[in-house]
């Protein structure tokens, strides 16, 4: 079964990161050292990745196009899904990296008694995508209160609309409750959709088993097992400055907590998370439709062998003779 | 038969194995009806490319180099340097799913290879196994396999039952774009050696002699000249069709069925009631005789060297600028492609029609103007006299063909046109035409003979959509601007959707299109009486 | 065929359904079984509403027309759809274990049933020949319409 591997790895690791999260030299290394080398690992394997990117060539324009060319200016040309210049692309883009546009495109259709068309959509997918995503965002701005003094204006900001239900102290937020479930149901999916399974490899659940767990320890710690939030903001501020010092009232589950996240830090370029700087680079996407409008230059263009008109009139010079029509050559 | 007789219920159970085997150890099998034949070797070797030889898919052995490994490898290392598309795309799917339903090989024929991201995952796999850290120390756990002998033989399988039609891409939220990936390894197979007869015979064909069958020079002048006998027949009017002529203001290329091909023909006898109407001053080439690009389905290389007699020609005869007939492909080329690989194409002008004055500013640059964007404008300058009851005898529909709706956006000129030339024109469901359209199952070198049962599958969805139009609204013409489209779907429709014909947007134009000095019109140009034709609306 | 129920019919033609989709790979069973819509899952579609039509005849009149219409739709697909000829038509005899275990043992009912089973089949046969018989012809058709004006242009040089 493709998703013990995974789960067990994960599992040990939390295990590992719970009994060191209680001797000394193992606070040091979990509290300190990995998060350290976690972050440099991220730093600089992110980079890498995106430099690889960006170093292969980009030699044709090829946009997917996904409306009407702009042609002639009495037909309306779609700027945003066809887009032919870069405000359309810059657009285009953003709707994609914010709003997850082309996975909204899910639609369907159905026919009903009659027969009569419907349309129904088919937007779990994207929901689930974007609930995951965004809450995550919010979820790691939030973090920013432990390393920035004072708190930034924004966060608190960010905290109240969170906490709107106001419930429960301290105040239950919805971002926590739609993390678990987007990362539930993308789960699920993975689970019960017979064609997932087939796809989905271990590396597949391996990032929503790390991602669920860094997300039910942080809740665990906010709401149930209280965490010395001071001992904690020391210790960011502490790797933020680069004077570290590990605060002696700080739980195991916080350890927990840090490890997972530094595993994630660390294991985000190697893996398809790298999808959080590719989509900025995906050739279908975030170029201009304006290949006729405007010539764009392969870097490695090469000279090709071809078959010249000369070439051609020499082969079949008296069959074209013959048919009348005209040479170059006579 | 020396086994005993089963039982009924026990003659389904079917050798599709039924437990969730990894799809990294599956193997193709090569059913006759499901795949097309090797090159021959004497194209390959006319063409100069590498391993000619004879081979068939169901062979054993394919007689690959014996160094074929490092080939591949040093074929990808390089393709990831020179594609950001092939390495990013190897790099960033998660697997989401969102294109698995989305292929019209994997709807019409369930085999879940044929979902993009698994057809995506068997260059994937091998990628992370040779050029990822990861793949190299965690190999399956990664998602890594060993590239063998036999996914040689299961790439070849699967990316040659890919159009390149870009449906997946629509819908990815990275862009993915199966087209590119197919491309990258068909590029990879043909550096051993791995081609298809229907790909690279046309491809030899075009190069030598100017087109897909390699009709020669005087063969292609005859059956212009056919075309110009007929017409007269049918409208009473002598058209010219120059061909080869110096000085001509426009260069004309069609793709190379319109002059030998039905029903493509009859949107070549539009094309030539159009120009002579207007008085247009152009040219044929019997050099730069094919407008579609079957290199493309085999390689950048390819694609440019057969793509480069465009501009040269054009060069060669001193016209202005270049219209480009109906096809699908071949405008993916010229929009996305032309102009990078054979340009700058300074020696043309900015395409100006004569007529209405119109500047092609879209196609500053390239200079080639599709004829649809041409049309549209005289039609909607007013400068074409038009009776639309002439295709009264057709209920249309409009396919959107892949190549110009998702490489190019090509979506409104060609309704535009089809709303003043004809008086019954229905749509097809939304999310099977325009960007989300259906492919036709036989793009990309697929249509071929002897794979036509997978053609049938793959073109299931688009003719189940054709389906619905001919039971709602009686529609009995699929109308399309693509020339693969033209030779595959009468097939495709007279298997799944008996009573739906073919045609191309010229056609209807040429049908409807009055011109001075003709003849009462007895017959469209099918040669079909005009009155009758309406009684025939189900076969 | 008297004495059946509404529910029993639709429990044979839900099993019925089931053994057809079991024909399909595992991974795209749920696919064909649950994408709704029939423009996205032809396949599919076609399975979900013809089986209870050819249900409904094989305890009705097994009117030719309609059998014949609900059967083809089913042939054809599975005619391309890399099945052999046992395979592709085998899914027709499954009727018979599943209206076994779903139907009250009476000798006389069950043989009446089993034989118009086999007609079924029998019509189905016809419909699988007559398909692939058709994807010859259609091939030779389009192998005309390729060349259809060289031909025309020299009707003696012929092929």
């Amino acid at each position: 079964m493709k998703p013990l591997v995974p789960l067990f790895v994960i599992l040990a690791v939390i295990g590992l990161a719970y009994g060191g999260g209680q001797l000394a030299d193992t606070r040091y290394l979990l509290g300190i050292v990995l998060p350290y080398a976690a972050i440099a690992t991220f730093l600089l394997g992110f980079s890498y990745r995106v430099i690889r990117w960006a170093h292969s060539a980009l030699p044709f324009h090829i946009p997917t196009t996904c409306g009407q060319q702009k042609t002639l200016p009495w037909i309306r040309s779609s700027w945003i899904e066809n887009p032919h210049n870069k405000r359309g692309v810059l657009t285009r883009m953003a709707l994609e990296i914010l709003l997850f546009r082309s996975l909204f495109r899910n639609s369907r259709a159905q026919i009903e008694e009659g027969p009569r068309l419907l349309y129904t959509e088919n937007k779990w997918l994207w929901l689930g995508a974007l609930a995951f995503h965004w809450s995550l965002l919010v979820i790691l701005l939030r973090h920013l209160r432990l390393f920035v003094e004072p708190v930034p204006r924004f966060v608190i900001g960010m905290d109240t609309i969170d906490g709107f239900l106001q419930i429960g102290a301290p105040q239950l937020l919805i971002t926590d409750v739609v993390v678990v479930a987007a990362l539930l149901y993308l789960l699920k999916r993975r689970f019960t959709d017979r064609r997932l399974r087939y796809i989905s490899l271990y590396t597949d659940y391996f990032a929503l088993f790390l991602l669920l767990g860094i997300v039910i320890t942080g809740i665990l710690m906010r709401y149930f097992f209280k965490v010395d939030l001071e001992g904690v903001k020391q210790l960011a501020l502490g790797l933020v400055t680069f004077s570290p010092t590990l605060p002696a009232a700080v739980g195991p589950l916080f350890f927990v907590h840090l490890t997972l996240v530094s595993l994630l830090f660390a294991y985000f370029p190697y893996s398809k998370l790298m999808h959080m700087g590719g989509i900025f680079l995906s050739p279908t996407r975030n170029l201009a439709n304006d290949s006729r409008r405007q010539r764009h230059v392969n870097p490695w263009n090469y000279p090709v062998k071809v078959h010249t008109y000369q070439e051609w009139e020499e082969e079949f010079h008296d069959k074209i003779k013959n048919s009348g029509l005209p040479l170059e050559k006579e | 038969m020396p086994e005993a007789t089963p039982k009924p219920e026990e003659l389904v159970q079917i050798n599709y194995d039924p437990h969730e085997k990894d799809w990294r150890k599956t193997r193709p099998e090569f059913r006759k009806g499901t795949f097309c034949h090797a090159a021959l070797p004497k194209d390959v070797k006319y063409l100069g490319l590498p391993n000619p030889r004879d081979w068939q898919p169901p062979d054993v052995d394919w007689k690959l180099p014996p160094n074929w490994k490092e080939i591949i490898l040093q074929g990808m290392k390089e393709r990831l340097e020179k594609f950001r598309s092939f390495r990013l795309f190897m790099d960033i799917c998660v697997r989401c799913g969102a294109c698995a339903d989305k292929c019209q090989f994997f709807l019409g024929s369930g085999d879940p290879k044929n979902m993009p991201v698994l057809r995506a995952e068997l260059i994937r796999s091998v990628y992370r196994r040779y050029f990822t850290t990861t793949g190299k120390l965690f190999r399956g756990l990664a998602g890594a396999r060993d590239l063998t002998e036999d996914v040689i033989k299961e790439w070849f399988y699967y990316f040659y039952q890919c159009s390149e039609c870009r449906r997946c891409s629509v819908f990815c939220p990275f862009g993915i774009d199966t087209a590119e990936i197919t491309m990258m390894v068909r590029e990879l197979l043909n550096l051993v050696g791995v081609n298809t007869n229907w790909v690279i015979g046309p491809v030899a064909n075009c190069y030598r002699v100017g087109n897909h069958l390699g009709i020669q020079p005087h063969g292609f002048k005859d059956s212009i000249d056919f075309a110009v006998d007929d017409l007269e027949e049918i409208t009473g009017v002598r058209v010219e069709a120059p061909i080869n002529r110096k000085g001509a203001e426009v260069l004309f290329i069609v793709p190379s069925a319109d002059y030998f091909a039905t029903p493509h023909y009859y949107t070549l006898l539009g094309y030539l009631m159009l120009f002579h109407e207007i008085g247009l001053d152009y040219t044929f080439s019997a050099y730069a005789a094919e407008g579609g690009n079957f290199g493309l389905f085999s390689s950048h290389e390819l694609a440019k060297r057969l793509n480069a007699k465009m501009y040269a020609e054009a060069k060669r005869l001193k016209v202005k600028w270049i219209l480009g007939g109906e096809c699908g492909h071949m405008w993916r080329v010229v929009n996305q492609y032309m102009d990078t690989m054979n340009g700058p194409a300074d020696f043309l002008e900015v395409p100006v029609s004569p007529f209405t004055g119109t500047r092609f500013e879209n196609t500053r640059s390239t200079k080639m103007v599709h004829i649809c964007e041409f049309t549209s404008d005289l039609i909607y300058h007013n400068k074409l006299r038009l009776n639309p009851s002439r295709n009264d005898h057709w209920k249309v529909t409009f396919h959107d063909s892949c190549n110009p709706a998702r490489g190019m956006g090509l979506l409104e000129e060609p309704r535009y046109i089809l709303r003043k030339v004809c008086n019954h024109f229905h749509e097809m469901p939304e999310n099977t035409i325009r960007e989300q359209t259906f492919c036709c199952g036989s793009g990309a070198g697929l249509g071929s003979d002897e794979n036509i049962e997978a053609r049938l599958r793959g073109g299931l969805p688009r003719a189940n959509a054709v389906k619905y139009v001919r039971d709602k609204h009686g529609v009995n013409l699929l109308t399309c601007i693509c020339a693969i489209d033209k030779a595959t779907l009468p097939t495709l429709l007279e298997y799944w959707t008996p009573g739906v014909d073919v045609g191309g947007i010229h056609e209807l134009l040429g049908n409807a299109l009055i011109m001075k000095g003709e003849k009462e019109r007895t017959t469209d140009l099918r040669g079909q009486p005009l009155q009758q034709k309406s009684e025939a609306v189900h076969a | 065929m008297p004495g059946i129920s509404p529910s029993q019919k639709q429990a044979i033609a839900e099993r019925w359904l089931a053994v057809a989709l079991e024909t399909y790979p595992a991974q795209s069973r749920q696919f064909l079984e649950g994408e709704k819509d029939p423009f996205r899952n032809p396949v599919g579609q076609s399975l979900r509403t013809q089986i209870p039509k050819l249900v409904d005849e094989l305890f009705g009149d097994m009117d030719p027309q309609r059998l014949g219409q609900a059967l083809e739709e089913l042939v054809r697909l599975r005619a391309v759809q890399q099945f052999t000829p046992r395979e592709a038509l085998g899914f027709l005899f499954l009727l018979k274990p599943i209206c076994r275990e779903e139907l009250p043992a009476d000798a006389q009912a069950r043989a009446e049933l089993e034989d118009r089973i086999d007609e079924i089949a029998l019509v189905g046969f016809d419909i699988f020949v007559r398909c692939r018989e058709q994807i010859y012809e259609i091939r030779a058709n389009e192998a005309k319409r390729r060349v259809a004006l060289l031909e025309r242009m020299n009707p003696e040089a012929g092929r």
